[in-house]
């Protein structure tokens, strides 16, 4: 039976809680370290090592590289994982002063200057975007990932309609107005991202009338890259379905410290690291 | 000076309990939170309506809880009133919140320690006996995702949700959707109403066995509920005291004249008092508070713990039962409502968008939460986040201490205190993703 374990860095959990809905690993897999739902202080030897959370403190840093040369294969999960998630909202000079503040304290994990994605830090042989990856995505890593097929884009698993005559000529927000069923959120002057963005998703969002935030991060054309290109790729969307004018639209894209909306941008803009290679993204 | 450390486990994030004795004597208890993120600052500068997707992200076990209270804060700072529909459908969402949070703090987190395993789900070859897994992980399960199936069908994503919006809800519930999640829910019902016979029995052979409920310590009460009966989505914050008569109410605009925080130096979360004094929020202060629960069964087992332990009850172990009432309140509640029409008038009011502030407040699963922003030019200039669970850290602290002197003597240290700090921290669920967000 394959055994895994979990280890938890500085995020919020909800990678863990969307495990627990794939309840269907309970009888298949023999799970041994999982500090949310098991009382076990350390990291045994594993043939899968999930890790969700950013490399926030010495601490994380410390527990990843241990962990890692325990497991037969490391995942990265979710967006924080990846590429630091939200917490990437705070790489910024003006905010970077405030955090230097809390670091004083003691008896605590000390702060590093700045979040971390976890590739940083140790060897990643699998990455499975998301915030959160979907119960459906933590199946396909246990059982095998190369089986696992989806939509290359969120858009083709939306079901909404595009609508050749429904031009809008402003934007109308990211979150704001009456939202029609069944038609494209571009269409109504959303700035939807679902036409650039990775697919596996089901495209819950969008489905449920909220634009696509795009976290599950580029899709497999865009991956490699960077940022500019995709900027770039979502502004041509917006030009042949929308009379929206490109100043605007690189507003609201860029608002601000290219934060939108998963701070995922920041992570693929004119970064040294090399992209990763799609191969190893699910 | 002999320094004792307890790394936790069952509970959301990264959090320890140091217990420093001198002579048989305890010097501190203290519970340190040992993770830190910032949303404080790293907010700062965003666009103002972008804070119901990012806010979520402090906390995926409470990320309903952080969507509502965020929507809400921005239209606190717009003046936006709700179409009632947008409510009941957010009262929903809410509830959803309540039954996976409570499923999972009473099955996943604590189930383990009245059945004197380290998890439910262990399958270790010389504890296991896989018939535990068999007979309550699957059920488990089966309860919390009951919970979750509710927030995506309000929410459209079970953690981090996103169908509020400022001024409403994006759609309203179907009736065919309505139907097919309230029949899931009343097969769920009797599952769950059967785990917490079950675990209400093995509290009680708990108690025997141990000799105590914990601290039982007459105490403040906090929560922000309705004055009868339950709504999470709520408006007024309210204090008990500790002999039972109500103290305080005020608006999440006023938090400041009742509660004062502060930084403590060993720990990434706050400590927050009601005139100096410690106080409790979570399950055990909304059961304390109110008279009833307005649906039958949650009502037969509120009336059961109120003749039991009496209102209101002190002992910390007591926390862990109320969750129980809450679960099948959450539950029969989320029936009522899926059985009224829920797709037949708008879900949403314009507005528009405007600069100052605002506060949002919800009664999270673990008391009273505030979010508050202000906006300059659309921005969020300053944002704060008000967390339940720091209400309870002088609460989690006094317990330990409690705990501690118990099983601590000047000749010896009873094993049994491991066993102890993992029951009183669990007792009152503390997030710590949300404590130090």
């Amino acid at each position: 039976m394959l055994r895994f374990a979990v280890l938890q860095l500085s995020g919020c959990a909800g990678c863990e809680v969307s495990l627990l809905n794939a309840g269907e690993w309970v009888d298949q897999y023999k799970l041994v370290y999982m500090p949310l739902v098991i009382s076990a202080y350390d990291v045994p030897v594993v043939d899968v090592l999930l890790v969700s959370g950013g490399v926030r403190t010495d601490d994380d840093s410390y527990n990843l590289r241990r962990a890692a040369r325990r497991a037969g294969q490391v995942v990265a999960v979710g967006t924080c994982a990846i590429s630091g998630g939200v917490a990437s909202l705070g790489d910024r000079d003006d905010v970077r002063n405030l955090f230097l503040a809390e670091a004083g304290r003691r008896h605590v994990p000390q702060l590093l200057p700045r979040c971390h994605s976890l590739d940083a830090v140790a060897e990643i042989d699998l990455y499975v975007p998301g915030c959160p990856p979907t119960p459906e995505l933590f199946l396909a890593v246990l059982s095998d990932p190369t089986d696992f097929r989806a939509s290359k884009i969120v858009c083709q698993e939306c079901g909404r309609k595009k609508l050749k005559d429904m031009r809008p000529t402003r934007l109308i927000g990211f979150q704001q107005g009456e939202v029609v069923p069944n038609i494209c959120l571009i269409n109504q002057g959303y700035l939807c991202l679902g036409t650039s963005v990775r697919g596996g998703c089901r495209a819950p969002c969008p489905r449920a009338g909220h634009p696509c935030v795009g976290c599950r991060g580029p899709s497999d054309a865009l991956i490699s890259k960077g940022s500019v290109a995709w900027l770039a790729m979502i502004k041509g969307v917006f030009a042949g379905m929308t009379d929206i004018p490109v100043e605007e639209l690189d507003v609201a894209l860029r608002s601000p410290h290219l934060a939108l909306f998963l701070f995922q941008f920041s992570d693929y803009a004119g970064t040294e690291r090399p992209p990763r290679p799609k191969e190893k993204v699910l | 000076m002999p320094t004792l450390t307890f790394p936790l486990s069952r509970i959301e994030g990264h959090a320890q309990v140091v217990i420093e004795v001198q002579e048989g004597e305890i010097v501190s208890a203290r519970f340190q939170a040992m993770e830190f993120r910032g949303f404080d600052y790293l907010c700062q500068g965003v666009p103002a309506e972008q804070m119901a997707v990012i806010a979520p992200r402090i906390c995926g076990v409470c990320s309903t809880a952080h969507h509502v209270a965020a929507v809400k804060a921005l239209e606190n700072a717009y003046d936006v009133e709700l179409p009632p529909l947008a409510c009941t459908i957010r009262e929903l969402l809410m509830l959803g919140q309540i039954i996976q949070n409570q499923a999972t703090s009473m099955f996943i987190f604590t189930m383990p320690d009245r059945l004197g395993l380290s998890s439910i789900f262990q399958t270790a070859e010389k504890e296991g006996p896989d018939e535990v897994r068999a007979r309550i992980a699957g059920r488990a399960l089966q309860v919390r995702k009951a919970g979750t199936d509710l927030i995506t069908l309000a929410g459209g994503q079970f953690i981090h949700p996103v169908k509020a919006v400022v001024g409403g809800v994006t759609s309203g519930i179907s009736a065919e959707a309505a139907a097919t999640t309230r029949k899931d829910l009343a097969e769920v019902l009797p599952v769950a109403h059967e785990l917490f016979d079950y675990y209400w029995e093995l509290s009680l052979a708990l108690r025997k066995r141990i000799g105590t409920w914990g601290d039982d310590t007459p105490t403040y009460y906090i929560t922000a509920l309705a004055e009868s009966c339950p709504n999470y989505d709520a408006d007024v914050i309210q204090v008990m005291g500790p002999d039972g008569a109500m103290c305080a109410s005020f608006s999440a605009r006023d938090f400041r004249a009742h509660l004062t925080s502060q930084d403590v130096e060993y720990s990434y979360a706050d400590q927050t008092s009601y005139r100096g004094q410690a106080m409790r929020a979570n399950s055990l202060a909304r059961v304390n508070m109110v008279r009833r629960m307005g649906t039958p069964l949650a009502d037969e087992y509120l009336a059961r713990f109120h003749e039991a332990f009496g209102q209101p009850a002190h002992a910390i172990l007591l926390f862990d039962l109320g969750r129980g009432v809450e679960l099948i309140y959450g539950l029969e509640r989320a029936m009522e409502i899926l059985a009224e029409p829920l797709d037949h008038e708008d879900t949403q009011v314009p507005y528009t968008p405007r600069d100052g502030e605002g506060y949002g407040l919800v009664e999270a699963p673990r008391g009273p939460l505030i979010h508050r922003y202000r906006i300059e030019k659309g921005l969020i200039a300053q944002a704060e986040f008000i967390i339940p669970t720091v209400h309870n850290s002088l609460a989690i602290e006094r317990a330990l201490r409690i705990a501690a002197e118990r099983y601590i003597t000047a000749e010896r240290v009873d094993m049994e205190l491991e066993r102890a700090v993992g029951r009183v921290v669990r007792a009152f669920d503390p997030c710590i993703a949300c404590a130090t967000h």
